[in-house]
């Protein structure tokens, strides 16, 4: 066996031995992506119950009610018709209805005087989403009677003869708000949250190989391991050959195993398989160049263990690997591309969204290699320090 | 008594010369409340992406009008591509296209549809178009106005659209009052009110956890024994190791408190019973992290392992998402951490102006949980010595 | 790359015409502006076991890196069975004892040794063969399947001794090899260095313990702040003394004014203040032993014993240094 591969082989053993490696590898990464699939279930679809209290009883209540009934609606509400407002507003408070619109008595006839009756929402504090969607709904349509209201208003303080008001009701009446909108498919898959953060989390958990790594790299070397290793016939570049490929093997078999189980048991899509595997090796052979540069960094174990913790928090900061990054502010999305995670999850989420192949990760690999270009450019220099000290 | 103080002295100083626990005791919390609280603003806005393909005055007009929106955060594409690529990213929930010749056809009196970027099954995108729709009709219906008061004869489209948007303003319309039926807010609020306590629960007690490697360290080197071999009594060695903890704990949550407050302008609510919050916190996460120092076998356990845990009851607990967004089983799965207790006494104390009274059941709670990791802790560090 | 094509020699010529296993030649070494090692030459033949003595910080462990190939010398050569030692394969026929435990204390003693037999290019059944006569030489085969870790401290030593044997080398270099180790064991370690220098291997041996020197070494040089200050056979560098004897006057007070007394005697050579002893070479110990305690009597320090010896290697590098061995 070739010293590299007889190097790696010896890791490999050593890091399966030692549970620690085990749980962040693979069960951490496992159970916290499982969390996150349990716990973001009901929030994956967002749908609630609507309570109605028609009071009124009026046709353009009966329209309202009508409108609520309108299939683009249907996977957003449920609508439920209530009694009284006093039961509404119990039921929003009990959680068994999430809001309810309530339209008083006299509505429809208010809608021809100068004062019409508004439309009460009953709101929990705790579903503010719920409100402001229940909220528009309502404006929507109200929008329209507003919109005929005033166009008669408009066209009596243009000069129509004030005879002539309840004939241009009439025909307002008909009118159609002429800006309609229309629903277009994205035509992209959704991005389940169970989909963002397993890969994000077995991200954060490769990252931590970089801790791991140049940890036992520096207790290597007290242990004497390293000067006997280059006491023996093979070069430097053997040894640190060795420790990158184990990096290798353990960071792509986390990575693939957690990928196929959060796909099986959690129903995250990751995408195309070949893609995805260009993705994660990318990102390992970023994070073998990060760990060169850790050790070469580095000048005693503590030192490595306090500058691997920055690197690997920083750059899951950055990359998006706690928060979903796309709902952060602009600066911050364009920060997570200034790390080889950031452009990993970018590239895992599209992959997710639209699907495609390798040229949707085209970039994103290019990015990530380029990032581990420069780092292990500068890790070469000062890793050979770190052998030969 | 000065025997404890002397083992508390001496942890503390290892700390204050571990520049990584530095790190993890000031930079990355704050560094998180950052981030996650300028992350936490979309429970009640929608973001919307808009590509105006005519960039004519009608499109103008319309972005306007959802840039003012209260509920909508809008963001601007240059193309039709970038916007779909946002959607599909989630980066907005939703783009709306504005067509070309918008201006022209409106003014030619003829009708114009923009489309919203929505799948059937997609609620999310559903939900985001349902607020697009009010702010698109409210803005229609000046277009209406003008359209059918210039069709009656009566002045140009201009001057019918001016007149409309006078009255729009001040003409009583169709109003959509929102009640709100409770009082009983469940969430903290939004921003670094909700980023500094939750990220003070998680970092809190991860950071205890993991400095379970110091006890693992100091027992391995021998230590322990050393200090058993000096007159000292064996709860001298307990209690001046526990405080050691709780006086880290506490430190690093004062710190987060005092810089929520002063430079993020967090507001903690009432002193007295935030005080003891912080107080009983700190105790829970000192007992927890004297615990991991006597389970683990060895310091890159405790260092493996030990955040993972932090992280995992932090999600359980509400640390990551409020637990009122997640099902009665999980929710009922959170409270046997003491993280949801925390949590729940500091959204009592902060969206609901709780008082000492009020955060009653969630003290006890937590003081019923610091007592027993205490103990606990205290019979297997005494185990550990013996 | 610090990995450079050897010299031709294929056939080892010059090692036949030399027939030295190490020869070392004017190696230097500096680390800033101080010279660890400075124009150290040396040589080790089959079945000699060469002892490098010297203070610590004297140059021992540079010297042996150098030897090693784990240092590049600033100037000189150092040939292995007339092989460059620059060529990597010279170094399988080196056997390396480094002076702590180097060893992964979570794998097992087979485990330990079968990596660091590979490394050494073992193969299949020869490997599992080395693997087994080295287990069994330590008594440990019964243990083999043990972590490391759960090793004694004389085990894990016996165990890092016998690793750099695994691969049969030419040349062994021991690094200080007893350096706390408890007697028991130390004797074990010594009557093996002194059994493979009779099996004919080739040994350098690193100590500042004199009498293990006085035990061990055929031959021996005398390191000091870099240089090889003497180098020859025991009897020879004993020889150089003349006839000289050593007093050790075992006393209190003020040791250094003592020794400054000691060596206004005449007929004393030098004289050095060591822990509660002041080590003296002077020509006729018994004729100069009533002025050196007159001496001791006026520097106002209390003599409580005083004991004369023959002269040994301790003497001769008090002699050489004008300083005692242990510091």
């Amino acid at each position: 066996m070739p010293a590299p591969l007889l190097i790696a082989a010896k890791d490999l053993r050593q890091r399966l031995r030692d549970r620690s490696a085990l749980v962040i590898g693979l069960v951490a990464p496992l159970v916290i992506a499982a969390l996150m699939s349990v716990a973001f279930r009901g929030v994956e679809t967002f749908h609630f119950d609507l309570g109605v209290v028609d009071a009124d009883g009026g046709p353009v209540a009966a329209q309202l009610v009508r409108a609520l009934h309108a299939p683009e609606l249907s996977p957003v509400i449920t609508v439920r018709a209530q009694d009284s407002e006093f039961r509404a507003a119990a039921a929003v408070r009990s959680r068994t209805l999430q809001a309810a619109i309530v339209i008083p008595p006299g509505f429809s006839a208010s809608m021809t005087g100068a004062r019409p009756e508004p439309i009460t929402t009953l709101a929990s504090v705790n579903n503010a989403l719920a409100a402001s969607i229940t909220s528009s709904i309502v404006s929507t349509f109200t929008a329209q009677l507003d919109a005929d209201r005033l166009s008669v208003a408009t066209a009596v303080a243009a000069g129509a003869p004030g005879g002539r008001v309840a004939a241009l009701a009439g025909e307002a009446a008909g009118l159609r708000i002429p800006i309609q909108l229309v629903q277009r498919p994205v035509g992209s898959r959704e991005l389940k949250p169970v989909s963002y953060y397993s890969p994000a989390m077995a991200l954060f958990f490769l990252l931590f190989l970089i801790t791991f790594t140049s940890r036992s790299f520096f207790v290597e070397r007290a242990e004497g391991m390293i000067e006997r290793m280059r006491a023996a016939p093979i070069r430097p570049s053997e040894i640190l050959a060795g420790k990158a490929l184990s990096v290798l093997v353990f960071g792509t078999a986390s990575m693939g195993v957690l990928a196929l189980v959060t796909t099986v048991a959690f129903g995250a899509y990751w995408g195309s398989p070949a893609a995805v595997a260009v993705v994660c090796l990318a990102m390992v052979v970023s994070v073998v160049c990060l760990t060169a540069l850790v050790i070469g960094l580095a000048r005693t174990q503590r030192q490595a263990e306090g500058i691997a913790s920055a690197v690997v928090f920083g750059l899951a900061l950055l990359g998006g690997n706690f928060v979903l990054v796309s709902a952060e502010p602009d600066l911050l999305r364009r920060l997570a591309l200034l790390t080889p995670n950031g452009w990993a999850l970018r590239a895992f989420t599209d992959l997710a969204t639209r699907g495609g192949g390798l040229h949707t990760v085209a970039v994103p690999v290019l990015a990530i290699l380029a990032f581990s270009a420069v780092a292990g450019v500068a890790a070469v220099s000062l890793s050979r320090r770190a052998v030969s000290a | 008594m000065r025997a404890a103080l002397a083992v508390t002295g001496a942890s503390l100083r290892r700390v204050g010369r571990d520049r990584r626990a530095l790190f993890f005791l000031v930079v990355l919390p704050i560094v998180v409340i950052v981030i996650v609280g300028a992350t936490v603003r979309g429970f009640s806005t929608v973001r919307v992406g808009v590509v105006d393909l005519g960039a004519g005055r009608a499109g103008r007009s319309l972005t306007v009008a959802m840039q003012r929106a209260g509920n909508l955060d809008v963001r601007r594409y240059p193309s039709l591509d970038a916007a779909t690529t946002a959607v599909a990213r989630g980066e907005v929930s939703t783009a709306v296209v504005l067509p070309r010749g918008m201006s022209s056809a409106i003014r030619s009196g003829r009708a114009v549809t923009v489309a919203v970027m929505a799948d059937r099954a997609n609620s999310t995108q559903q939900a985001a178009a349902a607020a697009v729709a009010s702010v698109v009709a409210e803005e229609g219906a000046l277009v209406q106005a003008a359209s059918f008061s210039s069709s009656q004869g009566l002045g140009s489209y201009e001057q019918d659209l001016a007149r409309a948007t006078t009255l729009q303003r001040r003409a009583a319309q169709v109003g959509v009052v929102t009640r709100i039926v409770d009082s009983n807010a469940q969430t903290l609020p939004q921003g670094f009110g909700y980023s500094a306590p939750t990220m003070l629960v998680l970092f809190v007690f991860l950071n205890a956890v993991a400095s379970g490697a110091v006890i693992v360290e100091t027992r391995r080197m021998g230590l322990y024994e050393r200090m058993a071999a000096a007159p000292v009594r064996q709860s001298a060695i307990v209690v001046g190791e526990t405080f050691a903890y709780f006086t880290v704990a506490l430190g690093q949550a004062l710190l987060i408190v005092l810089v929520g407050a002063m430079v993020f302008g967090v507001s903690w609510g009432d002193p007295l019973a935030a005080s003891v919050l912080v107080v009983l916190w700190a105790l829970v996460a000192a007992g927890a992290g004297v615990l991991s120092g006597t389970l683990f076998r060895t310091p890159e356990q405790a260092g493996a392992i030990g955040p993972p845990v932090g992280i995992v009851l932090g999600m359980l607990g509400g640390c990551m998402w409020p637990l009122s967004i997640v099902s009665g089983f999980m929710r009922q799965v959170g409270h046997l951490t003491p993280q949801a207790w925390a949590v729940d006494g500091w959204t009592d104390l902060m969206s609901r102006n709780g008082t000492l009274v009020s955060v009653g059941p969630e003290l006890a709670v937590l003081a019923g949980f610091a007592a027993g990791l205490i103990l606990l802790s205290t019979v297997r560090l005494r185990r550990v010595l013996a | 790359m610090n990995v450079r094509a050897p010299p031709a020699d294929p056939e080892g010529l010059r090692a036949a015409a030399t027939g030295h296993v190490l020869s070392c030649t004017g190696l230097t070494k500096s680390f800033g502006r101080r010279r660890a090692v400075d124009l150290v030459g040396l040589h080790v033949d089959a079945g000699q076991i060469y002892g490098l003595l010297g203070p610590n910080g004297a140059g021992k462990t540079t010297t042996i890196k150098m030897v090693c190939g784990l240092l590049d010398p600033d100037e000189g050569t150092v040939a292995v069975a007339g092989r460059d030692i620059r060529d990597l394969a010279v170094r399988a026929l080196i056997g390396y004892v480094p002076q702590e435990v180097a060893l992964y204390p979570d794998l097992t003693a087979r485990e330990n040794l079968a990596f660091l037999g590979r490394l050494y290019r073992l193969r299949g059944r020869v490997l599992g063969e080395r693997v087994d006569e080295v287990l069994e030489v330590t008594g440990l085969s019964d243990r083999a399947r043990e972590r490391v870790e759960a090793f004694s401290g004389g085990m894990r030593r016996r165990l890092n001794i016998a690793a750099g044997l695994l691969h049969h080398p030419r040349l062994l270099v021991l690094d200080e090899p007893t350096v706390g180790v408890d007697p028991q064991s130390r004797h074990a370690i010594l009557e093996r260095v002194r059994s493979l220098g009779a099996g004919g291997m080739a040994v350098l041996y690193t100590t500042h313990y004199m009498e293990e020197a006085d035990r061990v070494c055929d031959r021996v040089g005398i390191l000091d702040h870099g240089r090889l200050i003497a180098e020859g056979t025991k009897r020879e560098l004993v020889a150089r003394l003349g006839e000289k004897d050593r007093i050790d006057l075992v006393a209190s007070g003020d040791m250094e004014a003592l020794a400054a007394a000691c060596r206004s005697v005449p007929d004393v050579a030098t004289a050095a203040a060591v822990d509660g002893r002041v080590n003296v070479v002077a020509g006729d110990g018994r004729r100069v032993l009533p002025a050196l305690l007159e001496a001791a009597e006026r520097s106002g320090a209390a003599v409580h014993s005083v004991e004369v010896v023959e002269a040994d290697l301790e003497s001769v590098f008090l002699h050489l240094t004008g300083t005692a061995l242990r510091e």
